[in-house]
């Protein structure tokens, strides 16, 4: 096998995929996360398997929507293998999809989605049949699930964007490609739900059929849609921040609008279009039931929000009543420097932090300046901005002074913050953070696993006994059967295997924010605000 | 041989000695009597009077005869020669300064404390005098400990190098730029004192912060507007609690809540303050829209050996001592 470091973006994807797929499917994905592209003979050369294990873990691959295909530019008869680094890094995040399809729609929808997440992509009625076997199994009741009720979830999934239908293979019949082209749909249709009868699904469910073999509509395959999961999850976190600037009932205010502006706005732009006054009363209005509050100091919430310096809205017109946009990229600026002070903070200090802050807010700053302004002592502030440098988070900006040839030529020197360049090195920390607690959780239950068998099995038997009512002296013995110190221990593990996993997802969260900034922040501006 | 050509010594014509300096003068004016005049002329124009203003006063005196007054004036150091910028001409004032008080002060000394008047409460270091007064280093030092020993003047230490000292009169307040204002005591910064400073204001804050949060009910618009405080109230509360022996001014205070809102605690907005005319700096504070960065609740975000961590070698994540020693 290949030993070769990888960076920790791709480190963290191949931990992913060899935690959910197992490791032949690692080894194909790692080779193809360092490589980029590679072909059929590449992959299996390089990883040193054989041609049926390298097949079978593409298949899976590409079914599971991980790696994609086309033809090779020099020779159009072999095929190129990629990797969606995108999807690699979204597996980290199915249980915050889970959570969200939970959140806003209800359990049918989240069955539909967790099972379209472990397949990968399934047509329609594969995906109903399916779910409706997993909620038959989980409610063990007699009577049977009426498949229309899963239909008309699936139908809602569809119009909220969260799935999407794969691409088509396009078929000529003058010319046999040797490589499939895959060809996209239109914007419109790739969210529209085929007609389906469910009378057949409903007569198979009935006869407990484990597969439902031939049906009309095999041919539209759908997939989970990230993109709309990611925009969910940004949502969130800025509506939290609403909330936390302002209160609660501004966060309610700020999802609505949040939504608006989604549907105002279809594609993803640096800054969205503006929407009117009138239309967020209304919406507000309708949701009247939740915060009466919010109707009575309408006005003052929106200008609260509008004038809050992170600018999560801002007033871009005065139509209708005054029409409001977010610019996504100033939003998530702020976002991001808030989580850098809060890195600067933690890692050096509040002396540090202030240092560095008031070196961004004033562009470009000398020595004397910053330590006046600081108030720090002269010898702190330059050991705190040299340790900001050497980490990175400050920049040196050298301008020379006057044109006297007498003696050393003296120049300033200014230090600066140079943010994209900041937020990409906090980001590859992140990353770092993420494949570490990764790695020590698995290596934590790998290295414990007998240890951990053994308890489960000994919490089994003592469930049985309980349930079997059995003698408390004989319950007392068999808990002896194991050691306090082998219960301490393995509550010890288990527990850190806890943090760990909660450390991933809010690792995760971080990663977000920062990565949402650098993709805002190289959008191009908008020629002009479109007013309706 | 031709005979030695009589050299004709030409006896040079040997000019009249000038009269020598006498008292007595053409309109029969003493020499006392002129140097009282030109007192007189100098005190009536303060600004300085030149050598045209003493032309029309006393045309029949002769210019050395001015000339050797004005240099005996200046030597007694109750005249001071300056040149006009932009005619180039000279002319001379009288001198106000006490160091004409100064008795028996011989003149390197009175050079000396001159050159240390003029740099008012800035002071002046002693490689300057030395330059300007081009006395010897020996010398210089004698003098200066003179006038130490007199108590005319007094040496303070700068706080931008420790180790310079500058001189200065001794009833001079130095400059803010030496002692380093407020905030320095002993030419040390106080650290302690802008902390302290520092939790009180925010405490402050927080505290006006709370009592807005429950007019809730008034609408948002309330809350924060009610929640401002301007600097100069809270150097007013500050000033009250005398923690500090110095009088705080309103832009000491606002250095410090100037750090507070590089902490991100506090944010600062100007309004116009009804009453008197100009900008008011208002604070209050405000919640980060991110908590906290989640990646510093994990060991790793704030791992000192990060940069050697990997998957071989020393520093593993499989073995690490801080996720041993993690307790959430």
């Amino acid at each position: 096998m290949s030993s070769y470091v990888l960076s920790p973006f791709n480190q963290t994807c191949y931990q992913l995929i060899n935690k959910y797929f197992g490791e032949i499917v690692g080894e194909v994905a790692k080779f193809l996360l360092r490589r980029r592209y590679g072909t059929l003979f590449n992959i299996k050369t390089g990883t040193g398997m054989s041609l049926w294990d390298v097949k079978r873990a593409l298949a899976v691959l590409i079914h599971q929507n991980l790696v994609e295909f086309q033809a090779n530019e020099q020779n159009p008869n072999i095929v190129d293998y990629s990797i969606i680094y995108h999807n690699a890094h979204c597996l980290l995040r199915y249980a915050k999809y889970l959570y969200t399809i939970k959140r806003i729609f209800g359990s049918s929808e989240e069955v539909l989605i967790e099972i379209l997440l472990k397949i990968g992509q399934a047509s329609a009625s594969d995906l109903i049949f399916q779910s409706a076997n997993k909620l038959n199994e989980a409610i063990d009741d007699v009577k049977v699930i009426n498949p229309s009720d899963l239909y008309q979830s699936f139908q809602r999934l569809a119009t909220e964007n969260f799935i999407i239908r794969c691409p088509k293979i396009v078929k000529s019949n003058a010319f046999v490609e040797k490589v499939p082209k895959l060809l996209e749909f239109e914007d419109e249709e790739k969210f529209i739900v085929p007609q389906l009868e469910m009378e057949p699904i409903a007569k198979l469910l009935r006869e407990k059929a484990t597969q439902i073999g031939e049906h009309s509509d095999s041919e539209i395959i759908w997939r989970v849609n990230h993109q709309r999961f990611d925009v969910e999850l940004r949502n969130v976190i800025l509506v939290n921040a609403a909330a936390r600037r302002v209160d609660e009932k501004a966060g309610h205010l700020y999802h609505l609008i949040l939504k608006l502006w989604r549907e105002a706005n279809p594609a993803e732009a640096r800054a969205s279009k503006g929407v009117s006054h009138i239309l967020i009363k209304d919406a507000v209005r309708k949701n009247d039931g939740r915060s009466p509050m919010l109707m009575e100091h309408f006005d003052q919430y929106l200008r609260v929000l509008c004038e809050d310096s992170t600018g999560l809205i801002s007033r871009t017109g005065d139509s209708r009543g005054g029409q409001f946009a977010v610019n996504y990229a100033d939003v998530f600026e702020n976002l991001a420097c808030a989580i850098l002070d809060s890195v600067v903070l933690e890692r050096f200090g509040t002396k540090a932090l202030r240092i560095f802050k008031l070196t961004r807010m004033q562009k470009f700053i000398d020595q004397d300046h910053m330590q006046k302004l600081a108030m720090v002592s002269p010898k702190d502030a330059k050991t705190l901005s040299y340790k900001l440098m050497e980490n990175n988070f400050l920049k040196i900006k050298e301008l020379k002074k006057g044109t006297s040839n007498v003696g050393p030529v003296k120049s300033f020197n200014l230090f600066h913050v140079n943010l994209p360049e900041v937020v990409r090195g906090v980001l590859h920390s992140s990353y770092k953070c993420l494949s570490n607690a990764m790695e020590r959780q698995t290596h934590d239950l790998t290295i414990n696993k007998r240890l951990l068998e053994r308890h489960a099995d000994f919490e089994k038997t003592l469930e049985q006994l309980r349930g079997e009512d059995a003698p408390d002296n004989a319950i007392a013995e068999f808990s002896q059967s194991m050691t306090v110190a082998d219960k301490e221990l393995v509550a010890k593990i288990l527990k850190l295997s806890d943090n760990l996993t909660l450390a991933q997802s809010q690792a995760d969260e971080t990663i977000l924010i920062l990565e949402s900034y650098l993709k805002f922040h190289s959008m191009p501006m908008p020629m002009f605000y479109s007013m309706p | 041989m031709a005979g030695l050509a009589a050299v004709n010594i030409k006896k040079e014509k040997i000019d009249e000695p000038r009269p020598s300096v006498s008292t007595v003068n053409d309109d029969g004016r003493s020499e006392a009597e002129i140097e009282a005049r030109m007192l007189e002329l100098l005190h009536q124009f303060p600004k300085g009077i030149s050598n045209q203003i003493l032309d029309t006063d006393m045309p029949t005196v002769d210019k050395q005869i001015k000339v050797t007054i004005l240099n005996k004036l200046m030597s007694k150091e109750k005249v001071s020669m300056f040149k006009a910028a932009g005619t180039q001409e000279l002319f001379w004032c009288l001198k106000s300064h006490p160091t004409s008080r100064i008795k028996g002060a011989d003149n390197e000394e009175r050079v000396v404390l001159g050159l240390i008047e003029e740099a008012g409460n800035k002071g002046i270091w002693t490689k300057d005098i030395r330059i300007k007064s081009s006395l010897s280093q020996a010398t210089l030092n004698k003098v200066l400990k003179a006038l130490e020993g007199k108590k005319v003047i007094k040496s303070v230490s700068s706080v931008s190098a420790a180790k310079k000292k500058v001189y200065m009169l001794f009833n001079l307040q130095p400059d803010r730029s030496i002692t380093g204002g407020s905030w320095y005591s002993d030419n040390e910064f106080e650290s302690e004192l802008v902390d302290l400073l520092n939790h009180q204001c925010y405490r402050m804050l927080l505290q006006k912060a709370e009592v807005a949060k429950q007019k809730q009910n008034d609408g948002p618009f309330t809350v924060r507007n009610s929640s401002f405080l301007s600097s100069k109230e809270i150097c007013q509360v500050i000033s009250d609690l005398k923690i500090v022996k110095f009088n705080l001014t309103v832009e000491d205070i606002e250095t410090i809540l100037d750090t507070l809102v590089f902490e991100g605690k506090v944010e600062k907005s100007t309004t116009s303050d009804g009453n008197c005319d100009g900008q008011v700096k208002t604070y209050r504070t405000v919640e980060k829209p991110v908590s906290s960065a989640s990646i510093v609740r994990m060991p790793c975000g704030v791992c000192p050996v990060m940069k050697k961590c990997g998957n071989v070698g020393a520093i593993q994540p499989k073995d690490c001592n801080y996720y041993g020693e993690w307790d959430d």
